[in-house]
């Protein structure tokens, strides 16, 4: 079962099975340790600054895809509709969840069309020239 | 008489694509396809849900949208697809 664990230096909060060996962010070893779910999400909400607009996600992706062979999609009027929907799922069910697909409100199900979701392993991008994700929101460089 | 249905999201761009083409189906050919959008409705959402066990095997193991379900059949297509295709499988 994954846990919470927090650096002790930098306040770093980790979510996994195990602790980083080493901090990401203040490179010391060894540094962190388990802590509550609750204290995770004080940490993490206190830190947290501002909204996290459309805009701020749509860079965050490009980041995220920049040093992989997926691209976020270039056609703009179907992102601009995806991206509605995801923030529009984010604000009724909490999560961003995927427009094109449905919750089950089975939770781990569900955390599976959060999107980024592993899209790696969708009929739809899996061993095709001209794969994307099951939205399209991501597609094959 | 099959009831036709077809699952679909406002956001959902594969929903988009495939309306104008439920909409010439239910032209040509004179059936009735009835539309529940189930992101913003969430009775919709738990009819859809009602059908998981039956659409799931038919489509990679989720909830997906757009999902084309005859009630009679139990038989399910997803995604965007040709004409043909989804003519195929409300004349079945």
């Amino acid at each position: 079962m994954k846990k919470f664990w927090r650096c002790f230096v930098c306040n770093d909060i980790h979510y996994g099975f195990k602790p980083p060996e080493l901090c990401p962010t203040c490179k010391v070893k060894n540094a962190y340790v388990e802590i509550s779910a609750k204290e995770a999400k004080m940490i993490a909400c206190a830190a947290a600054e501002g909204d996290f607009t459309k805009e701020d996600f749509r860079r965050a992706i490009e980041k995220f895809t920049a040093a992989n062979p997926f691209k976020v999609n270039p056609d703009r009027d179907r992102t601009d509709i995806l991206l509605e929907g995801i923030f529009s799922n984010e604000a009724s069910h909490d999560l961003k969840y995927c427009p094109c697909r449905l919750m089950s409100k089975d939770w781990e199900e569900d955390l599976k069309i959060v999107c980024p979701c592993n899209f790696l392993i969708h009929e739809t991008y899996q061993g095709r020239d001209k794969g994307e994700c099951w939205c399209g929101l991501f597609i094959k460089r | 008489m099959p009831k036709l249905l077809m699952f679909h999201g406002r956001e959902c761009p594969h929903c988009r694509a495939m309306m104008p083409l439920v909409d010439r189906l239910e032209k040509e050919t004179g059936s009735s396809i009835e539309r529940h959008e189930v992101w913003h409705d969430e009775k919709n959402a738990d009819l859809m849900r009602s059908y998981r066990p039956i659409l799931t095997p038919q489509c990679g193991g989720q909830l997906r949208v757009p999902t084309f379900l005859n009630t009679e059949t139990n038989d399910a297509v997803c995604g965007e697809m040709p004409y043909e295709k989804l003519k195929e499988w409300a004349t079945k």
